[in-house]
């Protein structure tokens, strides 16, 4: 009996000891984050902003802030870009978001709606705030939810030397002039062609930076009093355009996948000649490839169009946790980052360009480039209708399927151009 | 008859030998490209005609992630992890495993099929109400949190295999401790373990791989930089624009490195250890 | 994370050799639980919770996205077995899971046989087995970082094959619909198959040479030799792998969603990508987690014929 029951002891006991040693272990957690013994409060701020800006400079920024504000400190949580709106929707789900989230346009409407991030307006009225100065909220029914920090806009990107060599001496400005030089570059021998399209269904940002960027700049829209409108004769002209291209034999190799790092590679390459890109890449363009002449000009217009241009443009933005305890001290670090001082500074280290309207970006030490790109925007209007819809992502991915459909001659544009009016007409109520 | 036996030979090593080395191409050459890609400049990667050697071969790379504490800080996170994942998952599956193999009792198949089957939820689908589980323990952005986790991963694997290691080994090793007046305790450690070495490198080795190499649990179960592992650090090097090519390549390189040292370390053992679990039918 | 080895988990069929003292009766009932216990307190709370709480999701609606979702019934289930992406999905699947784990036991075995020749030397051996296992040491991230940049239209592979003369112009590997899935699978298998040639050369080196001895008395020549000895003898090591390794592939999300995100239009949308595309673009975790269900049942066919065939040894 007694060498029984000290065997099943020791073999109980050895389980045991097993599973406290997980037990123990579990209640080592941390507690990042509220409110420390001295009264100050801990803001997370998850982002991924300050792996793209050169190093130490996002911390400068952040440093002056709190050395103004002894009491808040800053948490920098940064994730891959990649998976960051995964991580945003898991912490959501589980009320665990950072006090203070970089945001994308294109999530805003999802994560308002899964109660994520709050009202800003209200925070505005309590902080008595004044939202003048901002150039852009972002509004779900009215209310802000996301503040764009910087905006980066998305000029076309020239390579000279490629035109020249084309025997082409005038940047494109019109759909059949950008068409011309794309053959001609397409047609000057090696396996340069004259137009790269990303069109990767894992992040389709490309039919929102390099396709509808041809609606947007000829004035069009896919909206009509914010429901689609994906079949009006300017979006079909759009598609058909785009199609023209692809039929000409023009566009870059491997389109259907590709992604929008491989465009910027292949331009930066000299493999593209032309490219409707971010402008933050000038300085990545010149770092890696340093005797590459580019210029950048607007997005090409339909032949004839006289009316401003909209210039596609993608937003840091930003936005408060619905669950944070802090929202007070999370909306005065926000309304540090869009003061003019502030945003000025951040803008310029990120080649963007300020969401403070009274916010003068540094030009002095920047690129010449980006004068020119200042200027093409103050002529036109920033445009990106997928900022604010619901599921942005899902409807650039149907608008993608279909157009790849259009692109392997599967499907007629109006075919495709009827199918995505009615996913989308299923997302947009 | 000698001399024919003996070209018969050699043509059929220099027939195993040449599909050595096709073989070796296969496997080697998307490697030896990430060596080339670590040295050259970012710039420099999609070069068309594509170049080995570059001109502005350097290992800068290398410098810059050995020299960043922050990258250092996800190299000691993914040791601390995976040796912890390793030396439990060991633990608690030679324990399992003993169950498995030298009793019956009720229930057996039943939680045998829940090992096996476990392994086929879509860790993608439970990634939300994990989370929440993790949170709701006080595990989340912890050491213990990532590690139970990737146990979770590695335990099965590791069950079914010392299972099958300690089958192969013949029950009257550890009758014999008993018949001596042991208790199935000590005939386990005394007796099972000491012979069982090899097999356990081998689902060690497994064990630290698996761990090493988790990325979607890593991620979203940290949330400080100070928390991430290795796999992380390289998806930061992706940035929403531009890809750190050569520092992404080189932290890989880096990364394999203490994996490719184990299994040198153990090569023999680890081959030998698995063939005991694998042979026995 | 895709392959494995031979599992054993046929439990002793003979009784304890000690005769049964009822003293000891209780002990030997209850030591086996306490031997398991921490790996079932593991799996249950940290596995076996989460799956329940996945099961329950599929039959609500508006799970996550909402705080009061509703009880759907089945309809989530109709939802995503009438959707004709979802059945698209299990078909390229189905291919991407057979194929990858043929060419894994293939290309495993042949390489296993390879390393465990007689002809040469240990070192020689040594170094081979080093080279063979290089893919297995990188994390699936830079496994797709890296293949896109050698499958790239004007990339490595094209190069090399046009340089060779065996390609007139440059192919585009992921991005023809025609060429798509098969590109994808080829890098999982690249990816892959070390585990499987481990596990096989270690089968290999555990044969019983008299066994081969004994057919080569009988006059066996080296194919009817492996064919009658070696297949026979790794027969349980590879029905295992092939099993788990069926599991593991059908669950390779990170690979495909990088290198081609299930395009190009679809053809290399498998059910982790469509299930992922469910939850974190169109924010429907219900079907999405009904879809996990599916794939939960359709592996556990899979694991009953496993059993099942385990117990025949």
């Amino acid at each position: 009996m007694a060498v029984g029951v000290t065997r099943l002891k020791r073999v109980i006991g050895a389980a045991a000891a097993v599973t406290v040693a997980f037990g123990a272990a579990a209640c080592g957690s941390d507690d990042a984050g509220g409110t420390d013994a001295g009264g100050a409060v801990t803001l997370e701020f998850a982002q991924w902003w300050g792996a793209e800006l050169p190093a130490g400079e996002f911390d400068k920024i952040i440093n002056d802030f709190t050395a103004q504000n002894p009491n808040i400190k800053i948490k920098l949580l940064s994730a891959p870009y990649a998976s960051t709106k995964q991580q945003l929707v898991t912490g959501a789900a589980s009320k665990t978001l950072p006090d203070v989230v970089g945001l994308d346009g294109a999530w805003v409407s999802d994560f308002a709606k899964q109660g994520a991030i709050t009202n800003m307006s209200e925070l505005m009225t309590e902080a008595k705030y004044d939202p003048a100065e901002l150039a852009s909220q972002v509004q779900i029914e009215n209310k802000t939810y996301m503040i764009p920090v910087v905006n980066f806009v998305y000029p076309l990107f020239v390579n000279k030397d490629l035109l020249t060599k084309a025997g082409v001496d005038k940047t494109p400005a019109t759909r059949s002039e950008f068409l011309d030089a794309a053959k001609k570059i397409s047609a000057s021998g090696g396996d340069v062609k004259g137009w790269a399209l990303p069109l990767d269904t894992a992040v389709p940002n490309g039919i929102q930076n390099d396709v509808m960027s041809w609606l947007w700049a000829s004035g069009g829209s896919m909206l009509q009093d914010g429901k689609p409108n994906l079949q009006s004769a300017p979006v079909k002209s759009t598609v058909e355009y785009v199609k023209s291209l692809n039929d000409a034999g023009v566009i870059a190799p491997g389109a259907l996948t590709m992604k929008e790092q491989d465009k910027v590679e292949k331009f930066t390459n000299g493999q593209v000649g032309m490219m409707i890109d971010s402008l933050a890449h000038i300085n990545l363009i010149k770092e890696n490839a340093p005797n590459l002449k580019f210029e950048v000009a607007a997005v090409p217009a339909e032949d004839g169009y006289t009316g401003k241009r909209g210039i596609p443009y993608a937003s840091w933005g930003i936005g408060i946790s619905d669950s944070t305890e802090h929202k007070a001290e999370a909306f005065k670090f926000v309304s540090y980052l869009m003061s003019k001082d502030t945003n000025a500074k951040l803008s310029t280290i990120a080649n963007g360009f300020p969401g403070n309207k009274n916010a003068q970006p540094d030009f002095s030490t920047s690129d010449p480039l980006f004068k020119t790109a200042f200027d093409i925007y103050q002529q036109g209007y920033p445009a990106n209708e997928f900022v604010g819809l619901p599921k942005s992502e899902d409807l650039m991915r149907s608008f993608d399927e279909q157009l790849q459909l259009v692109l392997t001659g599967k499907a007629s544009v109006d075919d495709a151009l009827a199918k995505s009016q009615e996913s989308w007409s299923s997302v947009i109520e | 008859m000698t001399t024919t036996l003996r070209t018969r030979q050699r043509f059929a090593k220099a027939g195993v030998l040449t599909g050595l080395v096709i073989g070796g191409l296969f496997a080697a050459l998307p490697v030896l490209w990430m060596l080339s890609t670590s040295l050259k400049s970012n710039g420099e990667v999609f070069q068309n005609p594509p170049q080995l050697i570059t001109e502005s071969f350097s290992f800068d790379a290398y410098a810059e992630i050995l020299g960043n504490g922050a990258q250092l800080r996800f190299f000691l996170n993914s040791y601390i992890v995976a040796f912890a994942v390793t030396v439990l998952t060991l633990l608690v599956a030679i324990l399992a495993g003993y169950a498995f193999s030298r009793f019956t009792f009720p229930g057996q198949k039943t939680i045998n099929a829940v090992i096996v089957s476990v392994q086929a939820v879509p860790p993608i689908t439970l990634v939300i109400p994990y989370f929440g589980l993790v949170v709701a323990l006080g595990l989340y952005n912890t050491y213990p949190g990532l590690i139970l986790t990737h146990m979770v991963f590695t335990l099965p694997y590791a069950i079914i295999m010392i299972t099958a290691y300690l089958n192969t080994l013949p029950k009257e090793l550890d009758e014999s401790v008993k018949v001596d007046g042991g208790t199935s305790w000590t005939a386990l450690w005394r007796i099972l373990v000491p012979i069982s070495v090899p097999g356990l490198i081998a689902v060690g080795v497994y064990t630290f791989m698996i761990s090493w190499n988790e990325y979607l649990f890593a991620l979203t179960l940290t949330r400080t930089d100070d928390m991430r592992t290795v796999p992380i650090g390289i998806q930061l090097l992706m940035g929403q624009h531009s890809y750190e090519w050569n520092q992404m390549m080189a932290m890989s390189i880096l990364g394999s490195i203490p994996v490719l040292v184990l299994f040198l370390l153990f090569q023999r053992r680890f081959i030998g250890g698995l063939t005991a679990g694998a042979v026995k039918a | 994370m895709t392959s494995t080895t031979a599992p054993d988990t046929t439990a002793p069929t003979q009784e304890p050799v000690t005769p049964d003292r009822p003293r000891t009766t209780l002990t030997r009932r209850l030591s086996p639980f306490g031997y398991l216990s921490p790996t079932i307190v593991l799996i249950v709370v940290l596995m076996v919770i989460p799956i329940v709480m996945v099961i329950s999701y599929s039959f609500r609606d508006n799970v996550i996205v909402q705080e009061n979702s509703v009880f759907a019934g089945l309809a989530n289930y109709t939802t995503v077995l009438t959707d004709p992406n979802f059945l698209a999905a299990l078909k390229n699947t189905a291919i991407f899971i057979t194929v990858s784990t043929v060419a894994h036991l293939i290309l495993g075995l042949a390489f296993a046989m390879m390393l465990n020749t007689q002809l040469l030397g240990g070192v020689t051996k040594a170094i081979f087995r080093i080279v063979y296992i290089l893919p297995w040491l990188f994390t699936i991230a830079v496994i797709a970082v890296i293949w896109r940049l050698l499958l790239d239209p004007s990339g490595v592979v094209n190069y090399v094959l046009q340089t060779l003369g065996l390609l007139q112009e440059g192919v585009n590997w992921l991005s023809d619909p025609g060429k798509a899935l098969w590109a994808v699978t080829f890098v999982n298998i690249w990816s892959g198959y070390p585990f499987f040639m481990i596990s096989l050369l270690a089968g290999l080196q555990g044969i019983p040479n008299d066994l081969y001895e004994a057919a080569a008395v009988d006059g066996a020549n080296p194919v009817q030799r492996f064919l009658n000895v070696t297949l026979p003898q790794l027969r349980p090591v590879i029905i295992s792998m092939a099993v788990l390794d069926l599991i593991w592939t059908s669950q390779q999300f990170a690979l495909i969603w990088m290198l081609t995100g299930g395009g190009p239009l679809n053809v290399t949308e498998v059910l982790s990508t469509f299930t992922y595309k469910q939850a974190f673009s169109e924010y429907e975790f219900a079907t999405a987690s009904a879809a996990a269900v599916i794939v939960l049942l359709l592996t556990m066919v899979l694991a009953f014929f496993y059993v099942r065939l385990q117990k025949e040894r």
